[in-house]
């Protein structure tokens, strides 16, 4: 399928020949409509508001799986109206991209339903989760929820994941969730040191389960970076989760997955999940085997921008005097010395918006995802003056 | 020290233990069966395939509906709490269109995941589920794979979920799931029935919580039937389901919700997956919910379709019972699975089993018109009697 503008509007004729007898995209406005669907910058959640709150990719998924969504309301539009088996499609063509098996692969809505699942599966009232603070809340907000208990670790004085603290931490824990990069410091633990963590955990705690995010895997830069799905299908106490929501653009679709031993996976699956029929979408399903069928080149250029963005992001706040961590995701978390929530509404006040706060340092960090560079650029002008202000100020 | 973002999250703790299996939805059993990946169907290669057997809405959603997705593909790579309109706004919409407040809400992936979340929110070892037999499934699946009982109260002679038992069964009962009109038998109850079976079974077991799906909702003609929706929101313990899957058209894109007071809402909005309505979703069901006309057409030509189908049965003396949805519940004297595979092989897909009446009756979903001419003709050929030995033809209803 045409990756091109005018292959998106022709994509969208063909696919939906009966949708045009129908009248309802044979408008000129809603030709109009397509063209600007396949422009680069995400719609805001107001006009003119720059969102830099929540890691998502601005550019969205581009046209290819757009095309595809498209061609998948079938004809005359009725394939929303279907239930869809497409998940056992995507399982395979997930397996095919990462060298697996189907039986390896499980879907989500998103990766929060993977999070839930192995919290659900792995952790108890005496087999705690393993968090670091600050880390993604999702698997924490489930355990508290559930009356599992819940075991922080901090981070070192870079805002990294503290392995040796991290693997005292799991010895008799049920879930060790490790998010790396991690949500919201950004900062990265290298491949090879955390193979030799998994290592640890595993002869330690051998009943002990590491759930391993890579939600944002695709936007690490450092040399040693290794995906762990590899050591996730051999391993029963290791499972890696994936997400469309970052890289692929498709935060809006609700699509993820997990990879793992098949044991493992059928576990998830039987407790929540399945080939996905039940909480996935038609257009999602099609939505994902787009993008994964697509060319690497989609992940790595997604990846060289958003470098640029965070290189010239990063220097702004670094040559202010203000410290971010080193970040290796699509978002950075920076010390502006002030509380995060004064920030973000003075921030807000001129249209932009960054994150929430991140408990314990929402008293001097602060999260800001990276939009496009334009906006970036936009950005760091507010930020200069509502940063400026404060200092004067004080 | 607390790591979560999310008040609700704190609270009651939720009986949920033990390895656990969620069925996932039986309707995608089916679409798993029969549908897309190459090598499954039951359908030979080359065959048009007429699916009537999910209960979909065999013209899916409406224009608007369609215009609003595609309106929302600049916005795909958003969560759905940034999108505009937001999942907020759907619940708002949800809201306004009851004249409710949205503390009386929750949506789901599908009513398919509250069902699911009602299993795990208020059943336990101790307080098990009721449920009819034949009925939708997903309760009951939840349920077994969680290990809490279960007790299926068979339906009446009418196909109607019979009440009395239903009511002595849910003393101490966890959870009663009420499905009116009933998949897959068709059946309704009226409003004041329905009433009065939620005011005894109140009076005997009021702990216990009595979930009303009303899938079908849109579909019923019967005009004693009327939506427990106010019901609800006087009732402690009592709510109701509702989907866009049905007669909207939506089955694909997953949205479902709730509708009760806001104390019986609590557990099921703890226990619901976050951003679980996609941003084309959250778009298309508020472009439905706006759009009360295309439900008025969906539901007249569903009654068109579903009289014909039902004479066309009858012209072969298989009785339907008395429909008030977008599926029959037919007797056709032999195995459900027997008539499958027969109607599979010339392009007819019809629904799957249905203990205890899967040695004779089979859940006919309600297509277009046209889809059902063919398949009458199918089914013609499939149940035609056999010639005596003297060439008179079997009496009409000696199938059974």
């Amino acid at each position: 399928m045409a990756l091109t503008r005018r292959g998106f509007v022709q994509a969208a004729g063909i696919g939906a020949a009966g949708a045009f007898a129908h009248g309802w995209i044979g408008a000129r406005g809603r030709e109009n409509a397509l063209w600007s669907a396949v422009e680069p910058t995400l719609h805001a959640v107001e006009s003119g508001l720059i969102v830099l709150a929540s890691n998502e990719n601005p550019l969205g998924p581009g046209a290819r799986v757009l095309n595809a969504v498209k061609a998948a309301f079938g004809d005359g539009g009725r394939a929303p109206g279907r239930y869809s088996n497409a998940g056992r499609d995507l399982i395979d063509a997930i397996a095919k991209k990462q060298g697996v098996k189907p039986e390896n692969v499980v879907l989500g809505c998103g990766s929060t339903q993977i999070l839930r699942s192995a919290t659900h599966l792995f952790t108890a009232k005496d087999k705690p989760l393993v968090g670091t603070i600050p880390t993604y809340e999702e698997c924490a907000g489930y355990a508290e929820m559930m009356g599992h208990p819940v075991r922080p670790v901090a981070l070192d004085a870079d805002f990294k994941i503290d392995l040796g603290k991290f693997a005292e931490a799991a010895k008799g824990a049920g879930l060790v969730f490790l998010c790396n990069p991690n949500n919201p410091t950004a900062t990265y633990v290298g491949a090879r040191a955390t193979r030799e963590y998994f290592a640890r955990v595993n002869r330690e705690s051998p009943d002990t389960t590491i759930l391993v995010d890579e939600a944002y895997f695709d936007y690490v830069t450092d040399p040693d970076h290794d995906t762990h799905i590899p050591i996730a299908v051999e391993n029963p106490r290791i499972v890696v989760a994936r997400t469309f929501s970052k890289a692929y653009g498709m935060a809006g679709l609700r699509l993820g997955y997990a990879i793992g031993h098949k044991d493992t996976i059928k576990k998830m699956a039987d407790w929540d999940g399945g080939t996905g029929t039940g909480s996935l979408n038609v257009l999602a399903l099609h939505a994902g085997l787009a993008a994964i069928q697509q060319d690497a080149s989609f992940t790595a250029d997604e990846r060289a921008r958003n470098k640029a963005v965070r290189d010239f992001t990063m220097n702004w706040f670094a040559e202010r005097g203000m410290k971010p961590t080193d970040s290796q995701a699509n978002f950075m978390f920076v010390h502006i010395g002030r509380p995060a929530k004064e920030f973000r509404e003075a921030c807000r006040k001129k249209g932009i918006a960054v994150a929430r706060d991140f408990p314990p340092f929402e008293k001097t960090h602060c999260r800001l995802s990276f939009g496009t560079m334009e906006e970036m650029k936009k950005a760091v002008a507010v930020f200069g003056d509502v940063l400026g202000k404060k200092a004067n100020a004080a | 020290m607390s790591v979560s973002r999310r008040g609700f999250l704190r609270g009651t703790v939720l009986p949920l233990s033990g390895t656990v299996v969620a069925a996932r939805g039986m309707e995608a059993y089916q679409a798993e069966a029969t549908q897309e990946r190459s090598g499954r169907s039951l359908v030979p290669p080359g065959v048009t395939e007429i699916r009537i057997s999910s209960n979909e809405n065999p013209l899916g959603p409406g224009k608007a509906v369609l215009d609003a997705i595609l309106g929302k593909f600049p916005e795909a790579g958003r969560y759905p709490f940034n999108s505009t309109p937001n999942d907020g706004a759907l619940t708002a919409a949800i809201a306004s269109k009851f004249k409710i407040k949205s503390e009386n809400i929750v949506l789901g992936g599908g009513s398919q995941e509250i069902l699911k979340n009602a299993v795990r929110a208020f059943t336990t070892p101790s307080r098990g589920l009721v449920t009819g037999a034949p009925s939708f499934e997903n309760c009951p699946g939840v349920a077994k794979k969680l290990g809490h009982p279960i007790k299926e109260i068979k339906v009446d002679s009418m196909f109607r979920l019979d009440l009395d038992p239903m009511i002595d069964a849910a003393k101490g009962a966890g959870l009663v799931f009420l499905n009116n009109p009933n998949n897959p038998t068709a059946t309704v109850h009226g409003a004041k029935v329905v009433a009065d079976f939620v005011s005894r079974v109140r009076r005997s077991s009021p702990d216990t919580v009595i979930l009303i799906d009303e899938a079908y909702h849109d579909y019923v003609t019967d005009p004693s039937y009327q939506s427990a929706i106010a019901m609800a929101l006087e009732t402690p313990n009592v709510f109701v389901t509702r989907t866009f899957s049905k007669a909207y058209g939506m089955a694909g894109m997953r949205v479902g919700y709730a509708i009760g007071r806001a104390e019986t809402m609590k557990p099921l909005e703890k226990l619901k997956m976050p951003y679980n309505v996609s941003v084309f979703g959250v778009a298309a069901a508020i472009a439905a919910l706006g759009d009360g006309k295309h439900i008025e057409v969906e539901r007249e030509r569903n009654t068109k379709v579903r009289a014909y189908t039902i004479k066309a049965l009858d012209e072969f003396g298989c009785k339907a019972a008395e429909s008030q949805a977008n599926f029959l519940f037919v007797d056709i004297g032999r195995p459900a699975k027997e008539f499958r595979e027969a109607c599979a092989k010339q392009g007819v897909v019809v629904g799957r089993d249905f203990p205890p009446f899967e040695k004779t009756h089979v859940r006919i979903s309600i297509g277009t018109m046209e889809e059902m001419q063919k398949a009458a003709a199918v089914f013609r050929s499939v149940l035609r009697p056999v010639p005596t030995s003297t060439g008179a033809r079997i009496e009409e209803g000696s199938w059974r």
